[in-house]
Parts: structure tokens; C-alpha cells; sequence
């Protein structure tokens, strides 16, 4: 934990503005990642995961604006950055592993084409090198490297989700951006592409953003977590405290939401209402109206977000005082 | 798989779809088919709950297509209330369609965006014909709307959809079924799309509502660790065929068949101390196309053995009502 976090993402505000009005998809958000360790962040649809990575990557879209705070990466500043500049960080220093696989490849370039563009865009390096490079990804990855020349239809989605990781690490980033890399995906091959994510990571002592809504795979494939909930980070942590020890009671009752395989069926838990509108929040803390344990204050004051044990942070103002499971 | 008489009674069911071809292969090659499903027979009994579980492309959703009669079999009968779905004329499979109703996964999908919640809602009985006043209609609406605890319904009835969440939109769509009074229900991963904190309350008004109106469910769904919550009973398919079926929690903590265990290994367990063996199996599930004769497990079966005959295993009971197609079975026999 002394070394400098590879990915410092400081009171990160985005808003899309549609029209005239304003949606504050992300609103002060702040987490730390270091070389070697995966952050999974996530929430439920509209919570600002995806928002957050792209903002990080500097791919929202039109009308999507950072308009507060700072992403640093390795030291450099990211939000400052001319169009130009922040080319040269994509891929070369921070890549993205997209959801649909079948998306992300160009249905008729053969798919060790787009990765060796990829290379030759990035690096200055001769034809020869790059397709070698991609054939030494392929092997890593654990596809067989004469399947560059295949086209992306001839690929099954777990091959698929290979390549693309491939080409993520083709230009040796320090972070990786999954968002939601193994949702489209079986089980079974689920845990095959996160094992292959976990050994690369080691290998390359990579930082790993995981995106994702299903905290089951979080808790089995994160070292740290950040459950966000309308457009705030409400609790961030260590995957351990942030499951065993929630402060906040949204990440409380959403982890028991979660059903298991393994041990007594326990019952379930659900959070009555849904969440708030972006375009009309709600006053104070955001998850006031859903919240069993709200007080006055949390209708009229925002909390703030603070370290309540070590590395483990909440945004409630009752953080640390309740008794959650007593709800 | 209960002493009650079944509801449903599926046997020996196949659903082949013909692999398409160019002129010259048709000429010289056998026709090819995807063997969806494969031979598939279990009852379900009045009252109970199943669910059929497996990966993509194991046949679980054509399965529940046949036994809709929305597609017509290569093969096999469904018997619903003793009645053969497939020889039924006109009027018997309206009447059938009406106790017998289909819960989809996305809700957004099913439901028109044009239309008030009040006429997605009564559209069934508008369709079917049932001869009812405005009054009554209007008030056998609310009646159902109140019943998936939308309330006030009077005030749900005028809104469209794009005013609800995802929540609220599966509610109107299993409103939409219970208006027309069903006893089964089937439903495609029904909760699938919903985010965590309003799934469970999804799914604890379908088991309530199972209670107060006497429903049998079909759960057709991807996540055992759903099922679970879901369904007393488990079928799990693979490559069309059902690998293994018996009561949930004996299937999930004591998987017998290979591939169930392999399954349940791998699914994603919510808490970080919990470490766990995962059985990984090689290669990725084949489509169900020429598949070679014996059992279709066994190219990735880790407990392959001299025990494996060349022909398909048959479906042995284990336990009580817990049947497992492996020949690592037989010899418990």
C-alpha cells in the first residue's frame, strides 16, 4: 500500500446533458487502484459504473461531460489531456475489455488484422513484429495462434472474449478496464476467462478495473470492491470488510440480495422502491428514501464520504453506528 | 415424481431443427439436424415447482416452446391434464392456452409501449373472447393488478410503460397471466434482467402467489443459484437431454451426474472467504449438431472411464425421485 496507486481517481463528477437539463451520472467519486490489485466496482443499472470507466478512458459520449475532479494515471493527469494526448494513453497505458465481445472485432477483417492494427498504430514496430506479438498474445491468452486468420463469426464467445483481451494487453497497459467482460457468458467458460484475467494480471502486475453488476463474481474475483448507487461510490474496501463488515446499508442489503449455492438457504434480501431518477434526485443522501435506518439529517444533508476503519470507506452519515442485520 | 397426479407429462419429446444446406451437399451429404431436444421425459406434478437449468443451447427454451405447442415436435407428446397437446383441435388448445401461460424474460419486449397498463393487462380476455361488460373487465384488471401488488391500481391501470421500472413491468406481465386464471405458468428466467434489489421481490411474489392461487411453475432459467430460490425440483439439460433430475437442494448439494457437478462447482459464490474447488471442464459446450453416439458428456467428462458404453445412458434412479443419465450409476444399481 506505499507504493503510488497506479489509477487515483479523485472526486470524479460526469453529467450528460440532455436538452436543458442535467444528469449527474457520476457525483464525487474516489478510489485508488495499485499495480497488482483488481477494484470491482458495482451497483445496479444507472448506478455510474459505466459512466465511470468511460470517463476514465475519456469515451463518453456527445453529451457527456467531465465537469469536476481529476483522474490520475501513473501521475498523469487524464482530464486535462487534448484529444491527441489522450490517444496515446488508450491502449499504450490504459485499455478497456468490452461486455459484448461479438461488438468489439469488425465482423470482416480477420481478427489478428485488428489486433496487429492496433499494435502498428500504437508502436512503431514492422509488420513482421506485430504479427509475431499477436501470435505470442494468442498463446498466452490460450488460443491457438493460426487462428489470427480467422474471422470473428468462426469464433465461439469464450474465444472471442480471449481475443479481446489479447488485444488489451497487446500494447502493455498498466490497467485494465473490464466492463462486464464475462456477463454474456456460461459459467463454466465465466470462470475460465476470470482465471485467465487473474493470471495475467499477476504476470504483468497489471491494476484491474472490473466492472460489473453481479457481486458473486466481485467476491470472488476482486480484491477490493466500490458498490456505487446513484451516481455516488457509497462504500469502498476490501472485499472481506465490504462484504463482512458493510458499513453502508445499501451494499448490506444489496449483498444480501445475492442467492448462493452453498450453505442454508438463507432468506434474501430486497430494497422496497427503486432508484432514484438522475434528472430529479432526492435531497440529502440519495438513498434516504430507501433506506430503513433514515433519519432527519439524511433528507436534508448530503453525507460525506470518510474512512470509518482503515481503507474502508462509507458515504452514511450513520456509518459504523448501525446494527444492519438488525433492520 | 409426487403420488399427486401431474399437471404435465412430458415423454420421450424431440425437437430436431434441420441444419440448411447448398445444393450440392444436400445431394451428397446426409440431412444434418440440431437435436435441441433429445428424448426428454419427466412429469411435474400439480402444485410444485420446477426448474430446468443448463447453459446456453442445452434446449431449455425450446423445450418450453414444445411444451407450449408454440413449435410442433419431431417426436414425443406432452400431456397436459392427461391430454395429449399435440392432438388437441382449436377449442381444446385455447382452452388450454388459457390455463397455461408464459412469462418471458424481458418484460420491455412483451409489453406494447402504446397501450395503458389497464389494456396490456385485460388483453388476454379481450382476445380470448371471454364475454365480459366494461365494468367487469375493468374491474377483474384491478383485481389482477392488486394481486401482483401494484397498488393503487387504479392508479397503475392508466399509466404506460416507460412511466415503471423493470420491476413493476414484470409484475404487469405476470398480471397479464393471472387475469386469465392459469394453473401453470412457465416463465423464461423471469427475473433475469432485473437488477439484485428487486429481483427477490419478484420472486417472492411468484412463490406467494403460488400459495394463493394454487399455480404450478415451470422456472426456466441459466442460474442455479436462482433456481434455488425458486423451484423445488431440478432438471438439468445438457446438449438437449436431461442430464440429471431430482429434488433442489439434494441436486445442489449432492450433484450426481459429472457435468452437474462440474456445473454447480463453477457458479459464483457472494462471499470473499468462501473459497471453493472448481471442477473445470475442457473445451467449451459443442452445438448439439451430428453429436457422436454415447453419452454426449464424455468428451469432457473428467470421470470417463472402461465403465462408459458406446450407447446413450439411460436415466437410472439414484434416490427417490433423483434420476442421473451416467454410467458410473449403473454399477450403484
Amino acid at each position: 500500500m506505499t507504493s503510488e496507486p497506479v489509477l487515483q481517481v479523485k472526486d470524479l463528477a460526469t453529467y450528460y446533458y440532455l436538452g436543458d437539463k442535467e444528469l449527474k451520472a457520476v457525483d464525487g467519486v474516489s478510489f485508488d487502484i495499485q499495480s497488482g490489485r483488481t477494484l470491482g466496482l458495482a451497483g445496479e443499472s444507472g448506478c455510474g459504473k459505466t459512466t465511470t470507466a468511460y470517463s476514465i478512458m475519456r469515451i463518453l459520449a456527445e453529451n457527456g461531460q467531465i465537469v469536476r475532479g481529476s483522474v490520475k494515471l501513473g501521475g498523469l493527469e487524464l482530464t486535462s489531456l487534448s484529444d491527441e494526448e489522450i490517444r496515446k494513453v488508450r491502449w499504450k497505458k490504459a485499455s478497456i475489455v468490452f461486455q459484448y465481445a461479438m461488438n468489439a472485432f469488425n465482423p470482416v477483417l480477420r481478427i489478428g488484422r485488428q489486433i496487429v492494427e492496433v499494435i502498428r498504430e500504437k508502436d512503431d514496430v514492422s509488420e513482421e513484429e506485430a504479427v509475431m506479438t499477436v501470435s505470442s498474445l494468442f498463446d498466452e491468452v490460450g488460443l491457438k495462434p493460426e487462428r489470427q486468420n480467422e474471422y470473428p463469426h468462426e469464433f465461439s464467445g469464450g474465444m472471442l472474449q480471449r481475443a479481446i483481451i489479447a488485444q488489451a494487453l497487446a500494447c502493455d497497459p498498466q490497467l485494465i478496464i473490464a466492463d462486464e467482460p464475462v456477463t454474456a457468458l456460461d459459467v463454466i467458460v465465466q470462470n475460465k476467462i476470470l482465471d485467465l484475467l487473474r493470471n495475467l494480471q499477476k504476470k504483468y502486475n497489471l491494476a484491474v478495473l472490473f466492472i460489473t453488476h453481479d457481486l458473486s463474481v466481485v467476491a470472488e474475483n476482486c480484491h477490493d470492491v466500490g458498490i456505487m448507487y446513484a451516481g455516488n461510490l457509497v462504500e469502498v474496501g476490501d472485499a472481506t470488510a465490504v462484504f463482512k463488515r458493510s458499513l453502508h446499508p445499501y451494499s448490506y442489503k444489496l449483498i444480501g440480495a445475492f442467492p448462493s449455492v452453498i450453505g442454508p438457504k438463507k432468506r434474501l434480501h430486497f430494497i422496497p422502491g427503486t432508484p432514484p431518477n438522475l434528472l430529479d434526485l432526492p435531497k440529502g443522501c440519495k438513498f434516504h428514501p430507501r433506506c430503513p435506518f433514515a433519519k432527519d439529517i439524511c433528507k436534508t444533508e448530503e453525507p460525506e464520504f470518510r474512512e470509518i476503519e482503515k481503507g474502508h470507506y462509507a458515504k452514511c452519515h450513520f456509518a459504523g453506528e448501525l446494527d444492519l442485520g438488525g433492520a | 415424481m409426487t403420488t399427486a397426479e401431474p399437471i404435465l407429462s412430458v415423454r420421450n419429446l424431440r425437437k430436431w431443427f434441420p441444419v440448411r444446406r447448398g445444393i450440392f451437399s444436400s445431394l451428397f451429404q446426409e440431412q444434418q439436424y440440431v437435436k435441441a431436444v433429445d428424448d426428454v421425459s419427466f412429469d411435474v406434478a400439480k402444485g410444485s415447482s420446477i426448474a430446468i437449468a443448463g447453459e446456453s443451447g442445452c434446449g431449455k427454451t425450446t423445450l418450453a416452446r414444445t411444451i407450449l405447442r408454440l413449435t410442433h415436435p419431431t417426436d414425443g407428446a406432452v400431456y397436459y391434464e392427461g391430454q395429449n397437446i399435440f392432438e388437441m383441435n382449436r377449442i381444446e388448445l385455447s382452452e388450454m392456452r388459457l390455463r397455461m401461460q408464459l412469462i418471458f424474460q424481458n418484460p420491455f419486449e412483451v409489453l406494447d409501449p402504446r397501450h395503458t397498463v389497464e389494456d396490456l393487462v385485460g388483453e388476454g380476455l379481450v382476445i380470448h373472447q371471454i364475454e365480459e361488460s366494461d365494468e367487469v373487465l375493468h374491474d377483474r384488471v384491478i383485481k389482477a393488478l392488486e394481486d401482483v401488488r401494484l397498488i393503487p391500481a387504479e392508479q397503475f391501470a392508466t399509466r404506460y410503460i416507460h412511466e415503471l421500472s423493470g420491476g413493476q413491468l414484470q409484475r404487469i406481465a405476470i398480471a397479464r397471466s393471472l387475469i386469465l386464471n392459469p394453473n401453470l405458468i412457465i416463465a423464461d428466467e423471469p427475473v433475469s434482467m432485473l437488477d439484485a434489489s428487486i429481483r427477490t421481490e419478484v420472486m417472492n411474489l411468484m412463490t406467494d402467489l403460488q400459495k394463493e392461487k394454487d399455480l404450478t411453475y415451470i422456472f426456466i432459467t441459466h442460474d442455479l443459484a436462482q433456481a434455488r430460490y425458486v423451484g423445488e425440483y431440478l432438471i438439468i439439460m445438457y446438449l438437449g437431454k436431461i442430464a440429471e433430475m431430482g429434488p433442489m437442494e439434494e441436486v445442489i448439494q449432492n450433484p450426481q451426474h459429472p457435468y452437474t457437478k462440474a456445473l454447480v462447482s463453477n457458479i459464483p459464490i457472494p462471499d470473499p472467504t468462501e473459497k471453493r474447488e472448481r471442477i473445470m471442464l475442457p473445451g467449451e459446450t459443442p452445438t448439439p449438431i451430428d453429436l457422436p453416439p454415447g453419452c454426449r458428456f464424455k468428451d469432457r467428462c473428467q470421470e470417463f472411464g472402461p465403465q462408459c458404453k458406446p450407447e446413450e445412458p439411460e436415466l437410472v434412479e439414484v434416490a427417490p425421485n433423483h434420476f442421473v443419465a451416467c454410467y458410473l450409476k449403473y454399477a450403484a444399481q
